[in-house]
């Protein structure tokens, strides 16, 4: 099973995406804003990432693109879980490096089927 | 123009509040009329009686003015006395053409005195409503704040009981399922493992013990018909006995034949009697042998006749018993794959019980995220907030530094400056949490525990 590393700072959306992943298995490391993931992603191996958007510190885009200019994380997939819905943010995001964008709130099931489907 | 001026004295107001037109313009209308239609006399009586009316106006409008001008502005009372007699003191000298350039003066710079009053009054009072907006947007943003920090610390508190009980539900449903495992596994050495091994094997054996009893049962009926033939054969014993009897006494009437004529052949016939007299002797015994032969089988008969219904009466308990066992065996062994039927019932029952446990938690998880979202969007109305606050802050401080002189009319310099200081200042969430640094414990601000007997 793999390592996730959920980014968010509310704790009930950290708990609720590490206990949607732990319950098939997935071991998660959870971060409180871009800074601390980015922190924790060095010197770990991780499998995926799952990121909010709106941060305090470093929002989700900031942390993608430092994300993608570290090269263990050049091809690993990263989501973005966020209520930001608009089309021009979504852009930002792929063009920022993101691998997909779920709006909150998530179907359990839903974002496993993702998880399943990006990590191949 | 002198009137004019007296009439500026008493209140500006005065000619923008015409309401002594209608009445008079009435009175003269009605005057009018009546000159038109009345005689003469009539005409000129209602001419004096209006211009008395007229007079008594006035003098009420007089009255009227002064009052007003009390009312609404109290702070102007003493001045507007003291104006009161200069205007008295003037009202002799007003005819003078020196004297009213001066009072034209005076009564202007009253007139800029006054407005510029009520600008100040109207600065503070928008002031005032500044400072108050900023206390309500500050005591906002705090409630906004522990809010949103209460209802995290609920949500993780739910989030984590929803984790237990399915955690919970889990190790349930596996168990059941294990129990399941339990009844329906395979033997270990002849031993059976599980309730459903343990009713075939009991099946088996009680079945096979029944066969045997009915098998005994089988035994018994068949000796009982060897007992019949026996019985059978013994009657013909019995038969063969009558005859050994007749021929006893057939033998025994030859023997007395023999006698007599033994008798009467005399002494050649003494050796033939003897004979005689033995012959009689053999079937004597022989008669004797053959009661003693038929009561030793009469004692035989009895027997195998109470055998014989002893036999019955045991092949046909045997029968009915085994019957009976049989049947109670198949009853125990329904009854217990019923039992292990209701067992995998069941516990299918808790496997489905724990996949909507799942679905529900599903849809808790789903639902507990509106926490995160109505926090963003708490969030996002403080930020407009904050600029409305700060833009109010600067426009005060614009306010202030306009008229310098409006700061001595506050009331407690210090104190306005120091609260003007502190709206100022920007909140941050630090500063908020410091403020509130107890947000998992919101009770502990009130003022009691939250249950309290007395």
């Amino acid at each position: 099973m793999a390592t996730i590393m959920t980014v968010d700072d509310t704790a009930t959306m950290r708990q609720m995406v590490s206990f949607t992943l732990h319950s098939v298995g997935h071991e998660v490391v959870q971060a409180s804003d871009g800074q601390e993931a980015l922190a924790l992603a060095q010197g770990r191996k991780l499998d995926m990432v799952i990121a909010d958007v709106n941060m305090p510190n470093m929002d989700g885009i900031t942390l993608v693109k430092s994300l993608r200019a570290l090269p263990e994380y050049k091809f690993i997939p990263i989501l973005l879980l966020t209520t930001e819905s608009q089309d021009a943010k979504r852009q930002e995001g792929k063009s920022a490096g993101a691998t997909g964008w779920i709006v909150k709130p998530f179907n359990p099931e839903q974002l496993l089927n993702v998880v399943r489907k990006v990590l191949g | 123009m002198n009137t004019l001026s007296s009439l500026r004295l008493l209140h500006l107001d005065a000619f923008r509040s015409p309401w002594w037109l209608p009445p008079v313009l009435g009175l003269v209308c009605a005057w009018i009329w009546v000159a038109i239609f009345a005689p003469f006399w009539t005409a000129f009586g209602s001419g004096g009686l209006f211009g008395l009316c007229i007079i008594a106006l006035l003098a009420l409008g007089r009255k009227k003015f002064a009052k007003s001008a009390v009312l609404v502005e109290e702070q102007d009372v003493q001045q507007a006395d003291i104006v009161q007699q200069e205007i008295e003191a003037l009202m002799p000298l007003a005819t003078s053409a020196e004297i009213l350039p001066q009072v034209d003066e005076m009564v202007q710079s009253m007139a800029s005195e006054h407005q510029k009053r009520r600008l100040e009054e109207l600065l503070l009072h928008w002031v005032n409503v500044s400072q108050q907006y900023s206390d309500a947007a500050l005591s906002m943003r705090k409630q906004i704040h522990t809010v949103t920090q209460q209802t995290e610390h609920a949500a993780t508190t739910i989030a984590n009981s929803f984790q237990a009980i399915i955690n919970k539900a889990t190790v349930q449903a596996r168990q059941a399922m294990e129990l399941l495992e339990g009844t329906q596994g395979a033997m270990t050495e002849g031993v059976p493992q599980s309730l459903k091994d343990f009713i075939r094997v009991s099946d088996e054996r009680l079945t096979k013990m029944a066969d045997e009893v009915v098998r005994v049962a089988d035994l018994s009926v068949r000796m009982v018909r060897e007992l019949d033939a026996v019985q059978k054969r013994a009657q013909a014993i019995d038969g063969f006995l009558l005859d050994v009897d007749k021929l006893a006494d057939q033998t025994s009437l030859l023997a007395l034949n023999a006698d007599i004529e033994a008798a009467r052949v005399g002494e050649q016939g003494r050796g033939f009697s003897v004979v005689a007299k033995e012959v009689r002797r053999l079937s004597k015994r022989s008669h004797e042998f053959s009661d003693s032969i038929r009561s030793h089988l009469e004692g035989v008969r009895t027997g195998l006749n109470k055998t014989y219904g002893d036999m019955r009466t045991l092949s046909a308990a045997d029968v009915d018993h085994a019957t009976g066992i049989k049947n109670e065996v198949l009853q125990l062994t329904q009854s217990l794959e019923g039992k292990n039927r209701e067992v995998a019932d069941t516990v299918s029952s808790i496997n489905a019980i724990s996949k909507e446990i799942a679905q529900d938690v599903q849809n808790v998880v789903i639902s507990l995220q509106f926490h995160d979202i109505t926090s963003q969007k708490l969030n996002g109305m403080l930020e407009p907030m904050d600029e409305l606050r700060n833009m109010l802050f600067q426009l005060m401080q614009e306010t202030l530094a306009f008229d310098k002189s409006l700061l001595k009319r506050l009331p407690g310099d210090d104190r306005w400056l120091a609260r003007l200081h502190a709206v100022s200042q920007p909140v941050t969430d630090a500063a908020e949490a410091h403020q509130d640094s107890h947000p998992q414990a919101p009770r502990k601000k009130g003022t009691g525990p939250a249950v309290e007997l007395f």
